[in-house]
C-alpha cells in the first residue's frame, strides 16, 4: 500500500511538470485527485484496511495529497505566468525610442513673458490685458501723444479702415481704430477702470509699421508696468527696475538711467544694463528697456489727482529680453517655429 | 544729427578724449548712435623724433636700426625699422611704449629679429594722418623733437552721430550742443561775436534792390526778417567753412549758400538767400499758396501746392515753400551780386503738416517743424550777415526789414526745492539744484516760503511745468547716480487677469500632450483668407494701410498661420507634427468685428516619417476631448451645448469629420476635426492635419468660481442596458440626452448617475436608414441599497416611455 501511495506520487510529479497548458493541467489533475482518479481510488479503498492500520495509513495518504498539491501549485502558478507573459509578448528593449517622440515646449516668448510676469508678481504686480485693437484715443491721445506726433503717421502705425465697426473695442468718441503700438493703452483703460493704488503689469502683441529684417517685425511683444500711489518718487523706480533686472538677468547686474524723451513720462529715461553673466556682452551699457514718471497729463486724461498721486510706468520688448538672454541674433526665428528652434526652450 | 567735434570746440572748451564725451553726450541724454574720428585722433606717447643713424640690422636686409632722437626730456630711443624712405636727419612720428595707436595697436618695448626696439617709427596710416602705408610720415618744416604729434598734426576731428530727442530742438545745432556740454562740464560757452556787421547808420544804399516785406499768413509765420546785402562776389567757399560742412556730411556750394547752411547748424536757426534780381517789384509777401499752384523747388521737382500751405512770393509767382524748401527760380547763382536774405520764425505744425503733405522733409523743416529759438532770429542774422560779408564781400543795406515780432512771451515756472526731494526720493541739496538750473541757463529768484521763480531761456519751450525742472535738475545731476533702494512693499488685492490664467491653463495643457507651442504672425494675406473663410469678405479685416501685399488682413484665425509653421517643419524635415497656439483672432458677431482670444491646436497625421513602431494617431475624438478640457478652462460645459456640423461654407474644415460649437450668444465657438483635405494637399502638407480651435470673448472671461463639494452616494450602483434603433444621423448626444431625460423622471428616490454609449452599430438586424446605438445607465441611490424591483420598475417605465414618447426604437 505503502508502495502503491510513492508510485502514485512519483508519477503525478513526473506527469504535472510535463504540463504546460491549463486544459493539460486539469487533465493531469482529474488523472490524480478526480473521482476517478489514482489517488482517489486508494482513498476508497481506506474500508479494506485494517482498522489497527487506519491512522498510519491515513497519515500517509495526507502526506501524498500534500505532495501533490505543492506539484500542482507550482505547477499552476508557472502556467498562470506563462498565460499573463504571453498577453504582453516579449521583452522589450528598453533602449528603443517612442514613436511619438513630440516634446511639449513653450514657445521662448512665452517662457520669458512669464519669468518677467512671475518676477513681478513677488512685488505685488498683477496682470492685466487689453485689446490688439485700439483707438487713437487710448493708444495716443490719453498717453500726451499730439495728434501730429510722428508715431501716429500712416507711415508708422496700421489704422483700420474709418467705417470698421469693433463690438468689444469701445471709442472715446468717433476717433479711428488701429493696431496698438505699445501696451500702454492698457494702462489708461485701467486707470479709467480703477483707483489708486495701482500696480499692474501689461504684457502683449504691438503692431509697428516696420519691413521685417533681423530686428523688425511687424508685429512684437511688450511688456509695461505701471504703480501708482501715494508719494511714489523716482527712485522708487529705480529700486523696481534694480530688482527686477538683476532678478533676471542674474546677481550683480547693474542698472543706469539715460535721460530721454517719451510723451508720457517726465523725467522720461531709458535703461541700460551691464551684466556678466552674459558673456556676449561684457561690460558695455546695453539698452534695455524705456521708464518714467508718469506725465500729469496722462493723470488729467485719465481723473486721477496728480497733486494726491504720483506713479511710474516701464516698458520693455520681449523679443528683445528673449535675445539677450538666450543669445538669439536673429527676431525671425521667433515667428518661423522651426522645431529645432522651439525644442531648445522644451 | 551729425555733430563734429572741431566745431563744438568753437563754443567750448573740450580735452577730453572722444570716447569720454560720447559717454557724458549719452547721460545728458543724447544717444550716440556712432562715431567716426577723422585725422589724427588724440595719441599719447607720440611724439616728433628725429632719424640721427641708421645702421643696417645685423639678421635682417630689409630691417635698419636707428638711433632716434626723442628731444630732450625722453632723450634717444634704438628703434628697428622696416621702412625705406626716409633718411638720417628726417623727424617722423615715433610711437614710444605704452601708446595706443587708433584701431588698438598697442606699443611695447621688443625684440625684432634679436635686436632690441624701444618703439615705432610711424606711417600716416598708423597714427591716422591719411591712408600713405607706404613709408613712414616724414614731417616737414622740421617741428621740434620730442613735441606730441597731435601739437604737430592737428588736424583731426570726430563726428558724432547723436539722436536728439523730439522734445529738445535746442539741440539741433552746435551749439546747443556746446550749451550742454558746457552745463555738464561746468564750463562757459563762447558764442560768436557778430560785432562786424555794420551799425544802422553805417549801412548801404540798397534802393532798387529791394523794398518790403508783408506777412499776410501771420499767424503761420509771426515773424519774418529780410536783410538786403549788396555787391557780393559769389565763389568757392573758404577752406574753413567747407570742411565744417563737410564734416558733417553737406556738400559745399557756394560761399553765400554754405554760409545759411553753416548757420543754421551751428545756432540751429534755418535761413535762405535769394538772389535779389529774381525778386520781381522788389517785394516780398509770406502769403497762404493759391489752391494748385506749382512751384519747382531747388531739388529740381515740380510742387504742386494747397492753400494750406505757405510760400514766399514775390509780385508775381512763389519764391519759396515757407520753411522747407527754395525755388529754383530764386537760387543764388555764380554771378549774383545781390542778395536778400531770409530768417523767420514759422509755426511748427504748419510745417510739419507741409512737410508731410509734400513728402519733402529738409534739414530747415526739421527744425521749424520741431521750433526754433523764437528769440534768436536777429542774432542768427547778424551772424549770417557777418560771415557772408566776410567770405563773399559786399555791404549790408539799411533797406532790410523786419515783419512780425517774437512770438513768445518769457516763461517762468515756480518750484520748491522740497518738492524736488520729494518726487526724487533721495537727497540733493539746495546748492545742488541751483547749480544745475543756472548751469542750464535758468536764473532763480528765491520768494516766500521757499519758492522758487525759474525763469526759462527761450530755448527751451520743453521746460514750463515744475516736472520738467525736476528732469533737468536730475539731468545734470547724473541719471546714473540716482540710487535705488528698498522696493517698496505696500499690497493690492487685485490677482491677474482671468484672460492670462486662461491662456495659461490651456498652455501647460497642450504643452503637456506634447504640443510645441508655435508664435506666427497677426496680419495675413487676403488670398490665405480667401482660402480659409471663403464666407469673410476679403475687405471686412483688411487694414487701411498695409505694408505689404502678404500682410492685409488681421486674422480670423490661428490655424492658417500653424500650417505654415507645420509645412516649415515637414519641408525642413524635423519631425514635429503637433503645434498650438494661443493669441487674438478676429471674427464677425452680429455685424461688427470682435477681438477673440483663441487657442488652437493641430497635429499631422501620418507622413511624419518612418519610426520603428507604428504611431498611435489620434482621432476626431481626442481633439474633440481637447477643445472641451480648454473650453472648460473658460468656464464653459461644452457637453451642455449641441454641436453641429461646421457650416458648408468654413471651408477649413473636412466634411463628415469635423464639427464645431457655435454660441455666439455664450461669446464662444470652437471647431475640431480633420482639416480640409484637398486645401491641406494644396498647401503641400503631406499627411492629415486633425486640429482643434476654441475661441472666446475676453471681456466674458471671469475669475473661476470657488467649487462647493457635492456629497457623493456610498452604496452600490445598480445599472440597465437599452439598445435603441435610431435615424442614421441622429447624434449620439442627443440620444444620451434624450435617455438620460427619460430615465430621470423615471426613477423616483433614487438618481440616474450616468447615461452613457457602449456600442453603436449599422448592418445586418438594423434597417438601412437606420442605425442602433446602445446606452447603459446607471443608478443609485444616496441613502441606500437599491433593490432590484425598484429599478427593474424603473427601467420599464423608461422602455415605455421611450416607445410612445420618443422618435427611438428599442431593438430586442
Amino acid at each position: 500500500m505503502e508502495e502503491e501511495l510513492k508510485n502514485i506520487v512519483a508519477s503525478a510529479k513526473q506527469k504535472i511538470t510535463a504540463v504546460t497548458s491549463r486544459a493539460g493541467f486539469e487533465a493531469i489533475k482529474a488523472e490524480i485527485t478526480g473521482p476517478n482518479g489514482a489517488l482517489t481510488k486508494v482513498m476508497k479503498n481506506m474500508g479494506a484496511i485494517p482498522k489497527e492500520d487506519r491512522p498510519t495509513f491515513g497519515k500517509l495518504i495526507n502526506q501524498a495529497k500534500t505532495q501533490i498539491q505543492g506539484f500542482y501549485d507550482d505547477v499552476f502558478s508557472a502556467i498562470e505566468q506563462a498565460e499573463l507573459a504571453a498577453r504582453i509578448g516579449p521583452a522589450i528593449d528598453p533602449s528603443l525610442p517612442s514613436p511619438n517622440a513630440a516634446l511639449g515646449s513653450q514657445h521662448p516668448l512665452t517662457k520669458v513673458r512669464e519669468e518677467i510676469c512671475s518676477i513681478f508678481k513677488q512685488i505685488g504686480f498683477t496682470v492685466t490685458e487689453g485689446t490688439e485693437v485700439e483707438t487713437e484715443y487710448y493708444c495716443f491721445d490719453a498717453l500726451n501723444t499730439p495728434a501730429d506726433h510722428p508715431a501716429r503717421d500712416l507711415q508708422d502705425t496700421f489704422y483700420l479702415p474709418d467705417d470698421a465697426q469693433f463690438g468689444n473695442v469701445s471709442k472715446k468718441s468717433d476717433e479711428r481704430y488701429l493696431l496698438r503700438t505699445h501696451t500702454s493703452s492698457v494702462q489708461i483703460r485701467t486707470m479709467l477702470k480703477e483707483k489708486p493704488p495701482l500696480r499692474i503689469i501689461s504684457p502683449g502683441r504691438c503692431f509697428r509699421r516696420d519691413t521685417v529684417d533681423a530686428t523688425h517685425s511687424a508685429n512684437f511683444h511688450q511688456i509695461e508696468g505701471l504703480y501708482i500711489d501715494e508719494d511714489v518718487t523716482v527712485r522708487d523706480l529705480k529700486a523696481v527696475l534694480d530688482y527686477f533686472f538683476e532678478r533676471l538677468l542674474g546677481k550683480g547686474t547693474k542698472t543706469r538711467f539715460r535721460p530721454h524723451f517719451f510723451p508720457y513720462t517726465e523725467p522720461s529715461f531709458e535703461v541700460d544694463f551691464s551684466s556678466s553673466h552674459l558673456a556676449k556682452l561684457g561690460s558695455e551699457w546695453v539698452e534695455i528697456a524705456g521708464c518714467g514718471m508718469v506725465e500729469p497729463a496722462v493723470f488729467d486724461s485719465v481723473g486721477y489727482d496728480p497733486e494726491k498721486y504720483s506713479g511710474f510706468a516701464f516698458g520693455m520688448g520681449i523679443e528683445r529680453i528673449a535675445m539677450i538672454l538666450y543669445g538669439i541674433d536673429d527676431i525671425r526665428y521667433f515667428y518661423q517655429n522651426d522645431a529645432r528652434f522651439l525644442s531648445q526652450f522644451a | 544729427m551729425k555733430v563734429s567735434l572741431k566745431w563744438l570746440k568753437r563754443y567750448v572748451d573740450l580735452d577730453e578724449s572722444p570716447k569720454e564725451l560720447a559717454a557724458s553726450l549719452t547721460l545728458l541724454g543724447f544717444e550716440v548712435d556712432d562715431m567716426e574720428t577723422t585725422g589724427v585722433p588724440p595719441l599719447e606717447n607720440v611724439v616728433v623724433g628725429e632719424v640721427l643713424q641708421r645702421d643696417q640690422h645685423p639678421d635682417a636686409d630689409k630691417l635698419g636700426v636707428c638711433r632716434v632722437d626723442c628731444g630732450s626730456e625722453i632723450g634717444e630711443k634704438s628703434i628697428v625699422c622696416g621702412a625705406s624712405n626716409y633718411k638720417v636727419g628726417d623727424r617722423v612720428p615715433v610711437a614710444l611704449p605704452g601708446a595706443e595707436l587708433p584701431g588698438g595697436f598697442k606699443i611695447k618695448k621688443s625684440k625684432l629679429r634679436g635686436v632690441p626696439s624701444d618703439g615705432m617709427m610711424c606711417s600716416g596710416k598708423e597714427i591716422g594722418a591719411g591712408d600713405d602705408h607706404a613709408g613712414l610720415l616724414i614731417l616737414d618744416k622740421a617741428p621740434a623733437t620730442g613735441t606730441p604729434i597731435n601739437q604737430v598734426l592737428t588736424d583731426s576731428d570726430t563726428v558724432f552721430n547723436l539722436e536728439v530727442t523730439p522734445n529738445r530742438p535746442d539741440c539741433l545745432s552746435h551749439i546747443g550742443i556746446a550749451r550742454e556740454l558746457a552745463a555738464w562740464y561746468r564750463r562757459d560757452v563762447r558764442y560768436p561775436d557778430v560785432n562786424d556787421v555794420p551799425a544802422e547808420s553805417n549801412r548801404a544804399k540798397g534802393e532798387g534792390i529791394f523794398d518790403s516785406v508783408t506777412v499776410e499768413a501771420s499767424e503761420d509765420c509771426p515773424l519774418y526778417i529780410a536783410s538786403v546785402i549788396k555787391g557780393v562776389k559769389v565763389g568757392p567757399s573758404p577752406q574753413w567753412l567747407k570742411e565744417s560742412l563737410s564734416a558733417i556730411g553737406l556738400r559745399p556750394i557756394n560761399n553765400v549758400v554754405d554760409v545759411t547752411n553753416f548757420v543754421m547748424h551751428e545756432c540751429g536757426n534755418p535761413m535762405h538767400a535769394f538772389d535779389a534780381r529774381d525778386i520781381a517789384g522788389g517785394k516780398i509777401c509770406v502769403r497762404n499758396a493759391g489752391e494748385g499752384e506749382v512751384m519747382t523747388t531747388l531739388d529740381g521737382e515740380e510742387r504742386k501746392l494747397s492753400n494750406r500751405m505757405v510760400v514766399i512770393a514775390d509780385d508775381d509767382k512763389a519764391l519759396a515753400v515757407a520753411g522747407v524748401m527754395g525755388g529754383q527760380n530764386s537760387e543764388v547763382k555764380d554771378d549774383t551780386t545781390d542778395l536778400v536774405l531770409e530768417v523767420a520764425y514759422f509755426k511748427p505744425s504748419t510745417i510739419r503738416w507741409v512737410s508731410k503733405k509734400l513728402g519733402l522733409s529738409t534739414d530747415s523743416s526739421y527744425r521749424f517743424e520741431r521750433g526754433v529759438d523764437p528769440l534768436s532770429l536777429r542774432y542768427a542774422t547778424e551772424r549770417a550777415v557777418s560771415l557772408i560779408l566776410e567770405t563773399a564781400g559786399g555791404a549790408l543795406c539799411s533797406n532790410g526789414m523786419t515783419a512780425g515780432k517774437e512770438p513768445v512771451s518769457q516763461t517762468d515756472v515756480e518750484i520748491t526745492p522740497d518738492w524736488i526731494r520729494k518726487k526724487s526720493g533721495f537727497e540733493i541739496t539746495d546748492a545742488e539744484i541751483r547749480e544745475a538750473l543756472e548751469l542750464l541757463d535758468m536764473s532763480i529768484s528765491v520768494g516766500n516760503d521757499d519758492v522758487w521763480t525759474v525763469s526759462i531761456p527761450s530755448y527751451r519751450g520743453d521746460l514750463y511745468r515744475p516736472v520738467d525742472l525736476l528732469e533737468e535738475v536730475l539731468r545734470i545731476f547724473g541719471t546714473d547716480k540716482i540710487p535705488g533702494g528698498q522696493v517698496r512693499a505696500t499690497t493690492t488685492t487685485a490677482s491677474d487677469s482671468p484672460i492670462t490664467e486662461f491662456v495659461r491653463k490651456s498652455s501647460a495643457f497642450l504643452v503637456g500632450q506634447n504640443f510645441s507651442e508655435s508664435v506666427t504672425y497677426t496680419l495675413r494675406s487676403a488670398e490665405e483668407q480667401t482660402l480659409w473663410a471663403s464666407h469673410v469678405s476679403a475687405d471686412e479685416l483688411a487694414l487701411l494701410n498695409p505694408i505689404s501685399e502678404d500682410q492685409t488682413q488681421l486674422r480670423h484665425s490661428l490655424l492658417p498661420g500653424m500650417l505654415e509653421v507645420l509645412h516649415l517643419n515637414q519641408s525642413r524635415k524635423t519631425g514635429a507634427y503637433r503645434f498650438f497656439e494661443t493669441g487674438r483672432i478676429f471674427q464677425e458677431l452680429n455685424g461688427k468685428i470682435v477681438e477673440m482670444v483663441a487657442v488652437a491646436f493641430l497635429e499631422c497625421n501620418g507622413a511624419t516619417g518612418r519610426t520603428w513602431k507604428e504611431k498611435g494617431y489620434d482621432d476626431f475624438y481626442t481633439a474633440k476631448q481637447r477643445v472641451k478640457t480648454i473650453a472648460s478652462y473658460a468656464g464653459i460645459d461644452l457637453s451642455k451645448f449641441k454641436t453641429r456640423p461646421v457650416e458648408e461654407n468654413v471651408s477649413a474644415w473636412q466634411e463628415g469629420h469635423s464639427s464645431a460649437y457655435e454660441e455666439p450668444k455664450a461669446g464662444f465657438f470652437a471647431r475640431m476635426g480633420l482639416m480640409n483635405l484637398s486645401r491641406i494637399k494644396e498647401m503641400d502638407i503631406q499627411g492629415e492635419v486633425l486640429a482643434g480651435i476654441f475661441c472666446y470673448l475676453p471681456e466674458r472671461l471671469r475669475e473661476p468660481k470657488r467649487i462647493k463639494f457635492k456629497p457623493f452616494s456610498l452604496f452600490p450602483a445598480s445599472s440597465r442596458d437599452l439598445a435603441l434603433v435610431v435615424d442614421k444621423n441622429e447624434q449620439a448626444e442627443e440620444v444620451v440626452r434624450a435617455i438620460g431625460k427619460i430615465a430621470t423622471k423615471a426613477s423616483k428616490g433614487f438618481d440616474v448617475e450616468n447615461v452613457s454609449v457602449f456600442d453603436v452599430y449599422e448592418g445586418v438586424g438594423v434597417p438601412g436608414d437606420k442605425k442602433s446605438i446602445a446606452v447603459s445607465m446607471t443608478f443609485r441611490a444616496l441613502d441606500r441599497t437599491l433593490k432590484d424591483k425598484e429599478v427593474n420598475s424603473a427601467f420599464d417605465e423608461i422602455q415605455k416611455q421611450v416607445r410612445e414618447k420618443s422618435p427611438y426604437g428599442i431593438r430586442d
